[in-house]
């Protein structure tokens, strides 16, 4: 996926592009598509540029939907493409709860 | 910080196994799992499961949950219930959120268990209130008592699709169709056949076109889809329907996988980015283990078995178990595996086209297409039998591995043999006494009795029934066909429950005896 050179499509508006496709952080379809001619290849860079999967259910909802359109703008498999970095927290927390964590 | 032999992330079917083998070899063990109720999906499964006796068949869900709870307690397995478990690190330390606190605590051995999520489709309108997951709905009839909503459309025939149309209409919502993009029905045949013969429709190569409603879902348009998944334009179809439910399947939820620095891969045959791991469940990090739906989505039953291994490799692990009584104990789990694991639903024979049986019996094609056997295509399956006194029909066409009918009768009418997956079929020299004990036992409630002439032009035929109120004896209303059409009139002459039953009902309806094999279930009413 690392293949900066690789060639796309050019971007052609599709009638669905206002479809919502990440609910927590209110991220299209089209911002999505937009986002892989704008380089970003990987569901990380995707994850970083948007926020998609940033959301209250981090991504419980539309990862794989996310994965499906990003493949399919690369015109690769969408198992091809990884997973975005799992890191801590794996759930919303509040900060001052996190705050506190003492390490104990 | 908190020590302990065995950190077991998600108290589902697979931890709860595990607990409950390594406390059994002495290893101090806690469960966390983010839920208030433990038992994960378990809890919310009302219906009876397939298989054999030692996989809980015929049992239905939540007893298995209470069973595997109540064992790990005896065991002294510390459940930790509303404990989110954030992250976790190297040394197999784990961040656990408990109430206002993170804690941390380390394991010399770890099993992420944490199971499944619910994958969506979008179309317009997707966001609209009253679009939900099928497992939504599920848990908040089944663990919450909420009615999901009143009108309901289900997108998707696999077994969640299935059993939670059956559980809606038994909650009390009317589900007025059955979708499904892929051109066959995906679960098993005789959960398809239940929810049919209720009168709900199938349709099949049929995906949503849109959601109606301006705040909250108040219709949907469902169409044909051909060859590269398009609507075919005139095909499309409305209902009105204040709720959505999608049961399009799951994506393992692996992300602590990942995060523990285990090797991943995104394996299609496992629905989703997996960990990879042995055939004990442990990962590539040395004593981090993975069992059930997050090492690859499959049933309840075999994740508590790899739950099992884990535990028990665990142990070995560790020095609380020997090697070779260890390898004895995992021998005996994976043979149990192995024989889930056959027949036409197994892993193996995803995407595969079944157009026979075992033995050779044509596939029900209507049973694909709508949803359940036609009358003609049932007379060729070996359960279907004709004799003059009463007998049991057993409407079981596909080959899975369940088996508790033919323990359940006494007089040996049913036989299935030593291949699990066989076909039931009827011993013509056995006597049957019409006790209904095959009835209640089918977990797909399959089997019926039937007396095909009473002598006075009528026939009684005995179906299972579980939904309430239950119609009294002596009650008038209508017979409906497999596909759920009225067919005649029909009166209960009977109505049977039983402790042993575990709320299944024996309902006996006499109809004229020329319906004998094609009424097979009662509706109060007129037919319309």
């Amino acid at each position: 996926m690392n293949d900066r050179n690789r060639e796309l499509k050019p971007f052609v508006e599709a009638p669905d592009d206002d479809m919502i496709i990440c609910r927590c952080e209110e991220i299209t379809k089209g911002e999505i598509r937009r986002a892989v001619h704008d380089g970003m290849f990987t569901l990380t860079e995707i994850r970083r540029y948007l926020r998609t999967g940033m959301g209250l259910c981090q991504g419980q909802t539309c990862t794989k939907l996310v994965k499906s359109i990003v493949a399919r703008e690369l015109g690769v498999k969408p198992n091809a493409l990884g997973s975005a970095t799992g890191r801590a927290p794996m759930r919303p927390i509040e900060m001052q709860i996190l705050a506190k964590d003492k390490g104990e | 910080m908190k020590h302990y032999d065995m950190i077991i992330v998600g108290a589902g079917p697979a931890g709860l196994s595990a607990a409950i083998e390594a406390a059994k070899r002495g290893m101090k063990v806690v469960v966390y799992d983010e839920n208030a109720k433990p038992g994960g999906q378990l809890f919310k499964q009302i219906h009876k499961f397939f298989g054999s006796r030692e996989h809980y068949a015929k049992i239905r869900g939540f007893q298995i949950g209470e069973k595997l709870l109540a064992e790990a307690s005896e065991l002294g397995v510390e459940v930790v219930l509303d404990a989110i478990v954030i992250g976790i690190f190297p040394e197999k330390e784990v961040t656990v959120k408990i109430g206002e606190h993170v804690t941390h605590a380390k394991g010399d051995t770890i099993l992420i268990a944490t199971g499944a999520s619910e994958n969506m489709v979008t179309f317009p309108g997707w966001t609209l209130p009253g679009v939900i997951g099928a497992g939504a709905a599920q848990t908040m009839m089944n663990l919450h008592g909420v009615l999901p909503g009143h009108r309901v459309l289900m997108l998707g025939t696999g077994n969640v699709g299935l059993v939670v149309s059956f559980q809606l209409m038994q909650a009390g919502c009317e589900v007025v169709a059955l979708a499904d993009a892929a051109p066959r029905v995906g679960g098993y045949g005789v959960h398809a056949s239940k929810v049919a013969r209720c009168g709900v429709p199938f349709y099949l190569s049929h995906t949503i076109v849109s959601a109606e409603g301006e705040d909250h879902v108040t219709g949907v348009t469902i169409g044909q889809v051909d060859a590269n998944w398009q609507i075919i334009e005139g095909s499309e179809k409305h209902f009105d329907v204040d709720t959505i439910c999608l049961a399009v399947g799951l994506s393992p939820m692996s992300k602590l996988c990942d995060m523990a620095g285990c090797d991943m891969e995104d394996n299609p045959a496992k629905a989703g980015f997996v960990p990879v791991v042995d055939e004990y469940g442990e990962t590539s990090v040395s004593g981090i283990y993975a069992a059930g739906d997050v090492s690859g989505i499959e049933e309840a039953s075999s994740a508590m078995i790899e739950g099992r291994i884990a535990g028990i490799a665990a142990a070995v692990k560790l020095g609380y178990l020997s090697e070779a009584e260890g390898t004895a104990e995992i021998e005996k789990q994976k043979a149990a595996l192995g024989g889930l694991r056959q027949g036409m639903f197994a892993p193996g024979m995803r995407g595969k086209q079944i157009t026979e049986t075992e033995e050779g019996i044509a596939i029900s094609q209507n049973l694909l297409q709508y949803g359940f056997v036609s009358d003609e295509e049932v007379e060729r399956f070996p359960g279907v039998t004709h004799s003059s006194g009463i007998h049991p029909v057993m409407e079981c066409t596909q080959n899975i591995p369940c088996n508790p009918c033919q323990d359940a009768c006494k007089n040996h009418c049913i036989k299935i043999g030593s291949h699990i997956t066989s076909l039931p079929s009827v011993d013509p020299e056995a006597k049957c006494t019409g006790c209904g004990m095959c009835v209640a036992a089918c977990s797909g409630q399959a089997i019926f009795l039937v007396r095909e002439d009473c002598g006075d032009g009528t026939a009684e035929i005995t179906l299972p029934y579980e939904f309430l109120p239950l119609p009294q004896k002596g009650e008038k209303g209508t017979a409906l066909s497999r596909k759920g059409e009225a067919v005649c009139e029909a009166e209960v002459v009977g109505v049977r429950t039983a402790k042993v039953f575990d709320h299944t009902n024996l309902l006996t309806m006499k109809v004229p005896k020329e319906y004998a094999m094609k009424a097979r279930f009662f509706r109060k009413g007129e037919p319309v």
